[in-house]
């Protein structure tokens, strides 16, 4: 053994100012430390491994969030141009202003980005556990299963429960058949996808029965919602998905070390001390809830849970479920796809839905070549 | 006295096993693999268990690394039941190198090796001073720390078998598991890879193998088990145990036992031509 010092060509080692408040102290790997607080003695109370790529890449998707917020906010009917939109934010805009931007522009961007957070979230978690990047929610039948439930509970069995309730019931239904349907519930990642598959068709058809069994008003209805729009949102949507996210998206990052591990084998993990099955079950339990949520105020928008992670994963190179990047990249695509689905084509708006399902279908078609040829090689 | 107790009559005083099981049951879904197994892991040895294929040894292997559960008897750690434990407190005593772990997508083998460092950290303190030490260690014992920023996926089978070893050391465990760690390497990274268990076994560690080779079980270990049909037909040292009957016995095969002109250890010929 070198000592301590040995890896530290870079930084300062670990023997660096621990009193100090965050300050990068360590190297671990290519990974940095940051420190806070605490004495020599005791250690600082706070020591999280950071990457500097993803860092990059959240800020990158930050500021690419931040400009089209501001696109959201500004372009429109009612154009607000840029210098005017800070004045209308204090009040001193026209009632037709502030009308398009608090009861209109700004809950749907909420909406937006909260939702595309939580289903890029639910998507990482659900990818990690299956270790497949084809072990969305979407592919494995949870947003069918949500869709499901909200036709149910609107068309078929009407006033039982609302249609974001059963939304919700349906997307756990739907996890429940998976993990009876595998035979060895979470553990066995290729089955879930399978099974998966088979319960989202199953539900599909379901939808299809309602939807033709229902009056015509109520079926156009509910076919909307089930596209997934940003439309005529309310802030109450946004406080459902904001409270949602504040207390599932910590629970994600607390789970991420362990998921880390358990993506390496179970045999590995429970070497290492992760209780295995059980914190599976608690990752599973958290995405249904994140995607019931994001469900529930926005319909099951499609494809974002499937790319963003992806994407996020591919761009910060890292080598594990990396809940921050994936949040970051979700708001992003859906804020964009929002805009295209308003303004792409004048005159015509989209549902959002429409568009995330196209753009995610020709990445579901890419993935699933590239499978393919794995599997020949 | 327990078996726990027996392994360290003839020491001085009463040497607890650092691990071992009582009434083992193991089953899959029918009739049991390991149906009521004592062993002792003597303190401080190479133990290698051996036997036919399905005579149970991984899935003792299994019992003693806790990924899967006996159906019966217990698993004693130190003379305590391991279920007792947290997992990682067990983990902070005993480390495994699984048979076919997954490596991540573009890893660099010094973030590899430090996520064994996983049973000594908590949510908030992801690292440490101590960390750092020890995934040193790790890479230097297995002579990886060149290897340090190449990606997992770039290194050759050999390789990559030792970067797995050094992340199972940066545990930093008195307690080694190995489940057929040759198994995917050709043979001159066997014999490099049963060394490097060989040199952690000398410098303190108690190592458990389990091993295909039975030649290289009889040249390496310290404390051989040779199992059949779920239970343990002989223990001890190799050259007291290997015996042309007991290969015929267990193995089926008929076979002459020479010395190791290498080592003196039982050396088995198959008697077959």
């Amino acid at each position: 053994m070198r000592g301590p010092k040995a890896g530290a060509t870079t930084g300062p080692t670990t023997d660096g100012p621990t009193t100090a408040s965050g300050t990068v102290t360590a190297r671990a790997g290519t990974q940095r430390v940051v420190q806070l607080g605490g004495g020599r003695a005791r250690g600082p109370w706070l020591a999280v491994v950071v990457h500097p790529r993803p860092v990059l890449v959240c800020l990158v998707f930050l500021a690419l969030a931040a400009v089209a917020a501001l696109a959201t906010l500004a372009v429109g009917e009612l154009g607000i141009s840029l210098a005017e939109l800070p004045g209308v934010f204090a009040g001193h805009g026209t009632r037709a202003q502030e009308w398009a931007l608090f009861t209109s522009r700004l809950p749907r961007l909420g909406v937006a980005v909260l939702a595309g957070a939580a289903f890029a979230v639910a998507g990482a978690i659900f990818q990690s556990v299956t270790r497949n990047p084809l072990g969305s929610p979407d592919v494995i039948g949870l947003g069918a299963g949500a869709a499901a439930g909200a036709a149910a509970a609107a068309l078929v069995w009407p006033g039982f429960v609302s249609t974001p309730v059963g939304a919700l019931l349906g997307a756990f239904l739907a996890i429940t058949v998976v993990y009876l349907g595998t035979g060895r519930g979470f553990a066995a990642p290729h089955r879930m996808v399978v099974v998966g598959i088979a319960v989202g068709a199953m539900s599909l058809a379901f939808v299809q029965l309602a939807l033709v069994r229902a009056s015509r008003e109520s079926a156009q209805e509910v076919a909307l919602w089930l596209t997934g729009s940003l439309a005529a949102r309310a802030t109450g949507h946004v406080v459902v998905i904001g409270v949602a996210l504040a207390v599932l998206l910590p629970a994600a990052l607390a789970l991420t070390r362990t998921m880390q591990l358990a993506e390496m084998g179970d045999d590995l993990a429970t070497g290492v001390g992760v209780p295995v099955r059980a914190s599976r079950t608690l990752a599973v339990v958290v995405a249904v809830l994140l995607t019931g949520a994001a469900v529930s105020v926005c319909g099951p928008i499609a494809f974002v849970a499937l790319t963003a992670p992806q994407i996020a994963r591919r761009l910060t190179r890292s080598s594990g479920p990396g809940m921050v990047a994936a949040a970051c990249c979700g708001a992003v695509l859906l804020v964009v796809a929002d805009l295209v689905a308003q303004y792409a084509l004048p005159g015509i708006i989209f549902p959002v839905g429409v568009v995330t399902a196209g753009l995610g279908g020709i990445y579901l078609a890419f993935l699933l070549v590239r499978e393919w040829k794995r599997v020949a090689v | 006295m327990s078996v726990a107790e027996m392994a360290g009559a003839g020491d001085v005083a009463v040497v607890v096993a650092p691990l071992a099981v009582e009434g083992l049951v193991m089953a899959y879904d029918g009739a049991p693999v390991i149906d009521g197994l004592d062993l002792a892991v003597p303190a401080g040895s190479f133990t290698v268990v051996v036997g036919p294929n399905g005579c149970g040894k991984s899935t003792l292997l299994r019992a003693f690394a806790r990924t899967m559960r006996p159906r019966a008897g217990r698993v004693l750690l130190d003379g305590e039941p391991i279920t007792g434990l947290r997992g990682k407190e067990v983990a902070r005593r005993i480390a495994l190198l699984p048979q076919s772990p997954i490596a991540p997508e573009a890893i660099t083998v010094g973030d590899l090796v430090a996520r064994g460092r996983y049973p000594h950290q908590g949510l908030l303190r992801q690292w440490s001073a101590q960390d750092a030490r020890a995934v040193e260690a790790a890479l230097a014992a297995t002579e990886t720390v060149e290897l340090r920023d190449r990606l997992v996926s770039s290194l050759s089978g050999g390789q990559r078998q030792r970067v797995w070893l050094a992340m199972a050391l940066a545990q930093d465990t008195e307690l080694l598991l190995l489940d057929e760690p040759t198994t995917f390497l050709d043979i001159a990274h066997q014999y490099e890879m049963l060394g490097l268990c060989s040199r952690l076994h000398t410098q303190g560690r108690t190592l458990v193998a389990v091993l295909h080779d039975l030649n290289q079980a009889a040249r390496f270990a310290t404390h051989l088990v040779v199992m059949a049909e779920g239970a343990v037909v002989a223990q001890g040292p190799p050259s007291d145990i290997i015996t042309a009957e007991l290969v015929e016995a267990v193995f089926g095969l008929p076979a002459r036992i020479i010395p190791d002109p290498v080592t003196g250890t039982p050396l088995v010929v198959p008697a077959v031509a």
